[in-house]
């Protein structure tokens, strides 16, 4: 059976013209999907049945003693961590926030180690952007600033910029010129008009160069900025002035390099900048697929995007103190829930050495560096494949994820529904 | 030799990143990427291995030449192996120097340790059951 109009929940870009054949409950074949869609949906790696940890080996349990361990390991805990949150569906990051509240404990999503700096440069100074489909219909010069957007969203490119036609933009291979700032001359950068390798640690200095160019202040500027020529700067500057309509997408190589935050700010301020001249926007390239639900959902819940604190009875957010990172290095949490991320794989060493160290439950369909770690780890069903629910795209339209084959796996809404319902029992709510 | 560490995503990485324990996985996430006059100057072949040593410890990796790395810097992507190397200190961010973590680089014969051993180096229990893979 062929399945038309499929989501693909692996990136951001949550590509929704994917064509899917199905058959024997298992998908056979993927179209119009990258690289990574075809491993996300042929890859069959799943863990069978939730594991549980028992001295320096492993048991096999059933799902009815994985949920009750679970929830007597959160009971039992002064401060429990829920991470991760940006590969599960929103329905599922709505039951996690409650069951973080009922048990006083943090939830903090992936966006902490990846786009955390971006939010608190948006609630600095606001966020100029608007969705794909503006981009892709009216963009005429197009930046993607420490972003390797062929490798992390390999169809970005293709659905949203630089070789796909827009309603305003005929011949868009032609008629789009693509800036790509990077310090690594990535794939992106090889396809770029105009590339322009940074010195690492030296973007804000650069914005900071281009925003003073665009105001008519070039004569503060010396010969280079960063590594880069003061001539190359000002014909990027008359570039992006040239604009009919602008958009930068920005990555990681500005939210983890030095600076952090204060280089996004700098950013969106450049394109304040930027709009006394001509129509700009800027957008984060979101990585999971529903990272940017998780905000959406935790907000909506609590008013706070992530590292959200109920210890004290309220929601309280103080990213540098209630962010799973700081959380982690300092041994504060006693217990902590993984639910569709892998912490032990992409936090700091220190981090993972505090989950082995703590009892640590996983929600996740395949052995990962966490399962290591963990003390019990409960397979569940892939969001997009074997479960439905809603997910966010980069420019935050929800678009939902459908179900395509049936299977035995519960999905992480049914098991974060029963532990919660667990919880609230002991506590005789 | 000391060298700025840059990690970020690579389309092998993100391929495999649901079967971590996989040969591919633990080919990928182990590739030092390098300049290749700074290999050189290492006195390392393509696919020799390096010991390489950060604020938050240290780790066996192997060499892979790149020309799109910038001189003294180096690529490695996003992972438990890099992750061997950041500090977590973030400064009041919630975010780790993940691309910007001074690294020392020597020359070394010793085999690079798969995910499973690393977490087990973290204080974890190796998980060998059939699913693995
Ligand atoms: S670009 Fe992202 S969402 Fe689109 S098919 Fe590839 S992995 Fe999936």
């Amino acid at each position: 059976m062929k399945v038309v109009d499929v989501v693909c929940p692996f990136c951001g870009c949550l590509c929704d013209d994917l064509v899917v054949e199905v058959c024997d409950e298992k998908v056979v074949k993927v179209e119009n999907g990258c690289t990574l869609a075809s491993e996300k949906f042929l890859g069959d790696h799943r863990l069978q049945s939730p594991i549980l940890r028992e001295g320096f080996g492993w048991r096999e349990i059933g799902y009815e003693e994985a949920i009750s361990v679970a929830a007597d390991i959160l009971l039992a805990a002064d401060l429990p961590l829920l991470y991760g949150w940006s590969g599960t569906h929103g329905e599922a990051q709505s039951v996690g926030v409650h069951l973080a509240e009922v048990l006083g404990g943090v939830i903090d999503n992936t966006s902490t180690v990846c786009h955390g700096p971006s939010i608190l440069a948006i609630q600095e100074v606001g966020h100029p952007g608007c969705t794909l489909g503006q981009v892709k219909n009216r963009a005429d010069v197009v930046v993607y600033w420490g972003a390797n957007a062929i490798e992390a969203h390999p169809r970005h490119m293709s659905r949203y910029t630089t070789f796909t036609q827009g309603f305003f933009v005929k011949d868009a291979h032609l008629a789009r010129t693509v800036i790509v700032v990077d310090t690594r001359r990535t794939e992106t950068a090889e396809i770029a008009d105009e590339f322009v390798q940074v010195e690492a640690g030296y973007d804000y200095e650069i914005l900071s160069a281009l925003r003073a160019i665009v105001r008519g202040r070039e004569d503060v500027i010396s010969g280079a900025v960063g590594g880069v020529a003061k001539t190359q700067l000002i014909r990027v500057a008359e570039i992006c002035k040239r604009a009919k309509f602008g958009a930068i997408f920005f990555g990681l190589g500005l939210t983890m390099s030095a600076g952090k935050h204060k280089n996004i700010r700098n950013a969106i301020e450049l394109v304040e900048e930027l709009n006394r001249h001509t129509k700009w926007t800027i957008s984060p390239m979101r990585g999971h697929w529903n990272v940017y639900g998780s905000n959406e959902v935790f907000t909506w819940i609590s008013g706070y995007p992530f590292a959200v604190d109920f210890s004290r009875g309220i929601a309280f957010y103080n990213p540098g103190e209630t962010t799973s990172v700081d959380i982690l290095r300092r041994g504060e949490c006693d217990a902590c829930l993984v639910v569709g991320s892998d912490p032990g794989a992409h936090l700091p060493r220190a981090c993972a050495a505090h989950l082995a160290k703590i009892p640590t439950i996983q929600l996740d369909p395949h052995v990962n560096a966490t399962t290591h770690l963990a003390t019990l780890q409960i397979p569940v069903a892939v969001s997009g494949i074997d479960a439905e629910g809603t997910a966010y795209r980069m420019d935050g339209v929800p678009i939902r994820v459908q179900k395509l084959v049936e299977t035995k796996f519960p999905d992480d809404t049914e098991v974060l529904s029963a532990i919660y319902r667990r919880v609230r029992e002991v506590k005789g709510q | 030799m000391r060298v700025l560490m840059n990690t970020g995503r690579s389309i092998r990485q993100g391929s495999y990143v649901e079967r971590k324990n996989s040969q591919a996985y633990y080919d990928e996430a182990s590739a030092c990427r390098m300049h290749p006059v700074d290999m050189m100057d290492l006195g390392v072949e393509p696919g020799e291995h390096v010991r390489a040593t950060g604020p938050a410890g240290s780790v066996v990796l192997h060499v892979l030449p790149a020309d799109g790395v910038q001189r003294g810097e180096v690529f490695v992507t996003l992972g438990p192996y890099a992750n061997h190397l950041v500090d977590a200190e973030t400064r009041g961010t919630g975010m780790p120097d993940f691309k910007s973590t001074s690294i020392d680089l020597e020359p070394t014969g010793e085999d690079i340790a798969t995910v499973a051993m690393l977490m087990e180096a973290c204080g974890g229990v190796q998980y060998r059951g059939r699913d693995l893979e």
